[in-house]
């Protein structure tokens, strides 16, 4: 028995052990991809984030926090965080509610609504660098559209309107050239291009709500649409509005695409759209500061890590019934 | 919590529905006084479910009306006709606790838009008088039902059974004009099914509210209900107690779908004025007139063994021992089908498979319908009576 | 039905912003400079002759030229001479809008070339994408090794990072190996998608451990059986993944606007759009504009004949 017992165990051992071998040669490519392009970086930007390094140099000087000090004292790092934060807190929620609220029409029309869906998701697909130009020239001043179809209110009731009053008699704003305008203008393209997408992880989450519900909440005494919406609806999709308010300010800390195309140089009028990835793209790469560049890079990925973070947790403890 | 008004008399007339071109109920009438407990019972499409919603207001019907204390309530909303619904999945809402789901209905009644914004809504005045009340209700059905210590746990933590409770639980606390349950028992495994028959039965006894049950388990339907309708194809056949639809039932549909095993039919032929079963005279005599070809229907428990005078013969195809009884499935020689047989344990021994056995039943006990399936009442009265006198 | 007009108007007033700049790129690249400037001509344009400025002034003769045609227009002077000239370069130059838009839009800069390297790398990284992450995907989800856990705890912290966060020090480790400017660089950084290796662990973990074993049995081995009985069965993830991968390089500008600065040959399609906005005036907005449309129509195509599959891939990580 027991010389049995002991040959048997043998070749099950071994079994393991190759195929221990075979899984690490299959990800060996996998971990060293991750380590090298993912994690190196991360640790080259940590460490050169305390430095004054520019490409060509032989070397460099350590600095300490001094740029981590520039970035939280400097007015123009001041403008960065406040052109990115306006951003995201603009373009998640306001994409995030029109998402929301196309795809339940759309999903309220039936077979009918798939045109619409079709519409709103073009936008996603477009290349944005020509979408944005597109965008520029409508909204140029005296020949673009948008400025065409505004006088085209003048002389009639609109005036009313402080807006229009303003702009029929002096002249409507020069939105890309106006620091007062620039910021929302890059916004509204940012909600253009994105609620489509939003739009249809709803309508995904919708497609799985139980019709009962609905039924039980009319019996329950829910009358109007808006009862049933905060009794069925919202709670239902719960986890998608946590994974779109994720992905979406993901993203909006992401935005880059207009700006630098808009103005290649400056970020914006008087700096007011001058977003963290622009900065990164300016002070790192055009103006070769790697370590001011690299600063702001650590400070972004903790942003975003965090952001991540935050949304694995609500998942794990509040959203999933 | 019993209540003895006329205010809950149900009353639906000549329902009919279609969904595009088939219509689904084809003219329902039915009457339920308060309090009673109505069970639905047919087979799968049969459109009780749909008939139940037509009563709770979730669909609308094509035709007919429905009543709820002498008033029309056609035209309105469910959310308005004061009943209350337990779904056949419970429909719980899944984010909120099950003292929350149950205070539910209470909320949406009593308490006004604004005072139910999460926030601001405990600030406005009235509000906690009110939310005292409405958590007070909630105990009170929690406690009724033993689900008292679940109050904090959401649905996802909960068992199909306890699920369940907290289903009736938001039904009840209302105290809704009817309580309409939509195959509740369906979802639960089958011990627990019968336990919890029992507790709704006496659920319906405490409250004394009117309950319109449906299922397609006619077990449940028999132990539970004051009166059953039975339905098949879109109609009510029959609305009668329990022990009158499966004694006396008025179309052969009914009385093979109520009663198990399933009652054996035999085709009988009337000559002249006897009707002969495979070619031998009954002894039973009827008018000489009517219809040829007839059906019989006798009960399991109707047939007995017999060594001599035998009205049918055959062997033992099957044979279910369930302890306190015996159930044998004879394959009879003169006829294709076959009929179940219910015998004592002490019989179990005459039926060993392949046995040759002879059957007998009483006159009295055979139900005859016609080849349309209709009950012949007429037929049936001339045999018994000619058999009592004999 | 009727009921729902409303919901129609509020979507047919979304679909108008929507669409607004598809039309306007669209028309524009049908259009003429006077038409752009002028802001007429519906949405074709009127496709009347326009006369291809630059292309006349190419023709435009000098001195030499003139005194060298002289013998051919006796008895003009030099400058009606020129004007004969010029009145012939203006037939030749002239064609309508929309043949003068796309024509320039591919001769002014190599847009072809663009599109050639748009695919190139765009389906390079794809297929190394899928190199690098079937294998991995599978060791993951279905093969026992002690580091199992740790491997796949570092998938999802490496989900964490968006590769262009780190784009900086990507470049930086690039150009000390002298890699910018090169194909390399474009894709490099692309190759390991964790989404990717995340994505098709969780659809390996539902293939049946009885298909790999009797695999096993048949005497494959184990890299056999990630590209023999594994890819085969993920079509459909594969399908979703290559989507999204596909559609998210084809548009990206950011990472190629980094990379490649000087080599004009390895310009992406955002990147020559992008360098014709640079350097055009106003009177190249025509051309700018078919440069975009052109840039832009594949995707919107191919999202139009497969719609469901699109929607899929791109919202596919909303199946994490």
């Amino acid at each position: 028995m027991a010389v049995l017992d002991a040959n048997a165990s043998e070749p099950v051992s071994k079994g393991v052990q190759s195929q221990a071998r075979t899984a690490w040669t299959l990800t060996a490519p996998a971990l060293a991809l991750m380590f090298l392009i993912l994690l190196v970086p991360i640790c080259v930007a940590g460490v050169l984030s305390f430095t004054n390094y520019s490409l060509g140099n032989a070397g460099f000087d350590w600095v300490g926090t001094e740029n981590y000090e520039r970035l939280l004292t400097r007015a123009t790092y001041a403008k960065m965080f406040v052109a990115t934060f306006t951003y995201v807190v603009t373009v998640v929620p306001i994409s995030l509610g029109l998402g929301l609220g196309a795809a339940m029409l759309v999903h309220s029309l039936g077979r009918v609504g798939d045109i619409y869906k079709t519409i709103y998701f073009l936008p996603v697909m477009a290349t944005l660098l020509a979408m944005a130009i597109a965008w520029e020239f409508m909204l140029h001043p005296t020949i673009g559209m948008v400025n065409r179809t505004l006088e085209m209110a003048c002389d009639s009731w609109f005036e009313v309107i402080p807006f229009f009053a303003n702009g029929c008699a002096d002249r409507f704003p020069l939105w890309l050239g106006d620091k007062d305008y620039a910021i929302w203008v890059v916004c509204f393209i940012g909600i253009w291009q994105g609620f489509g997408f939003n739009m249809v992880l709803y309508l995904a989450g919708l497609t799985s709500v139980h019709r009962e519900l609905y039924h039980a909440a009319e019996m329950d005494g829910a009358r109007s649409a808006w009862e049933r919406f905060r009794l069925v609806t919202w709670p239902a999709l719960g986890p998608t509005t946590v994974f779109v308010v994720t992905i979406s300010c993901i993203r909006a800390f992401q935005a880059f695409d207009t700006i630098e195309a808009f103005w290649p140089q400056g970020g914006g009028p008087n700096k007011s759209a001058y977003v963290m990835m622009f900065a990164i793209f300016e002070k790192g790469i055009q103006q070769n500061l790697i370590g001011i560049g690299s600063a702001i890079t650590m400070l972004f990925l903790i942003f975003v890590m965090v952001l991540t973070l935050i949304q694995r947790w609500l998942v794990e403890r509040k959203v999933h019934y | 919590m019993s209540r003895g008004n006329h205010m809950a008399d149900l009353s639906i007339t000549s329902i009919t529905k279609r969904f595009a071109d088939t219509p689904v109920l084809k003219g329902v009438t039915l009457e339920v006084p308060d309090g009673e407990f109505v069970s639905l019972v047919g087979p799968s499409g049969c459109g009780k479910s749909t008939l139940l919603r037509i009563i709770a207001g979730l669909e609308a019907p094509t035709s007919g009306c429905v009543a709820i204390g002498g008033e029309d309530v056609t035209d309105i909303r469910a959310a308005d006709r004061n009943l209350s619904m337990v779904f056949q999945s419970y429909a719980l809402y899944p984010h909120l606790t099950v003292a929350e789901n149950i205070a539910v209905p209470l909320r949406m009644r009593e308490m006004s838009g604004l005072q139910r914004l999460p926030f601001l809504g405990r600030v406005m005045p009235g509000t906690r008088d009110q939310r005292l009340h409405i958590s007070q209700a909630v105990h009170q059905a929690a406690e009724m039902l033993e689900i008292a210590m679940l109050l904090d746990r959401k649905p996802g933590q909960l068992s199909g059974g306890q699920r369940q409770r907290v289903a009736l639980g938001r039904a009840l606390v209302r105290e809704p004009a009817a309580f309409l349950l939509d195959e509740p028992l369906s979802n639960l495994d089958a011990k627990l099914r019968v336990q919890t028959r029992a507790e709704i039965a006496e659920l319906h006894r405490r409250l004394g509210a009117t309950f319109i049950y449906v299922t397609h388990d006619q077990v449940e339907a028999m132990t539970m209900s004051d009166r059953i309708a039975v339905m098949m194809d879109g109609e009510i056949l029959q609305c009668a107690a329990p022990e009158i639809v499966y004694e006396d039932p008025n179309d052969i549909r009914v009385a093979e779908f109520i009663g198990s095993p399933k009652i054996n039919i035999l085709p009988v032929e009337r000559v002249g004025a006897e009707l002969q079963l495979f070619g031998r005279s009954l002894d039973w005599p009827v008018p000489n007139e009517g219809p040829q070809f007839m059906q019989i229907g006798v009960r399991p428990e109707a047939l007995r063994l017999t060594q001599t005078e035998h009205m049918l013969t055959g062997t033992v195809a099957h044979f279910e021992n369930l302890g306190s009884e015996v159930f044998a499935q004879i394959a009879l020689d003169e006829h294709a089908a076959r009929v179940t047989l219910r015998a004592t344990p002490a019989e179990r021994q005459m039926l060993g498979l392949g046995t040759q056995v002879g059957l007998l039943f009483d006159s009295a006990a055979a139900l005859v319908f016609g080849a349309d399936g209709k009950r012949l009442r007429k037929v049936e009265a001339s045999a018994h009576l000619i058999s009592e006198v004999a | 039905m009727t009921r729902d007009w409303w919901k129609h108007l509020v979507l047919i007033l979304g679909a108008i912003i929507v669409l607004a700049p598809f039309y306007m790129m669209v028309s524009y690249s049908f259009k003429s400079p006077g038409e752009i400037d002028r802001g007429e001509g519906g949405f074709f344009g009127r496709q009347e002759l326009m006369v291809d400025e630059r292309c006349v002034a190419l023709r435009d003769p000098n001195r030499d030229e003139i005194a060298a045609i002289a013998p051919q227009y006796p008895g003009l002077s030099d400058n009606d001479i020129r004007a004969v000239i010029i009145a012939e370069a203006e037939a030749a130059c002239s064609m309508r809008p929309v043949a003068f838009n796309y024509s320039k839009a591919f001769t002014e800069a190599p847009l072809l070339r663009y599109l050639a390297n748009g695919v190139t790398v765009t389906v390079s990284i794809f297929l190394i994408q899928i190199a690098v992450a079937l294998p991995a995907a599978y060791a993951l989800a279905k093969l026992k090794f002690w580091g199992r856990e740790a491997v796949f705890g570092l998938v999802l912290f490496c989900l964490l990072i968006p590769v262009h966060a780190i784009a900086l020090p990507l470049y930086i480790m690039l150009a000390k190996l002298g890699l910018t400017n090169t194909y390399a660089a474009l894709v490099v950084p692309w190759t390991i998608s964790v989404f990717g290796i995340f994505l098709m662990r969780q659809f390996f973990m539902t293939v049946p451990d009885d298909l790999i074993d009797a695999a096993r049995m048949d005497g494959m081995s184990e890299f056999a059986i990630v590209w023999r009985v594994m890819l085969p069965t993920a079509i459909p993830a594969l399908l979703a993944f290559a989507i999204f991968s596909i559609v998210a390089h084809w548009n990206d500008y950011f990472w190629p606007r980094i990379v490649v600065t000087g080599n004009r040959d390895l310009f992406t399609p955002p990147l020559g759009l992008r360098e014709f906005k640079g350097d055009g005036d106003g009177s190249f907005f025509g051309p700018m504009m078919a440069t975009a449309t052109v840039i832009v129509t594949p995707l919107i195509v191919a999202f139009l004949i497969a719609q469901r599959r699109f929607i899929e891939g791109i919202t596919l990580s909303g199946m994490k």
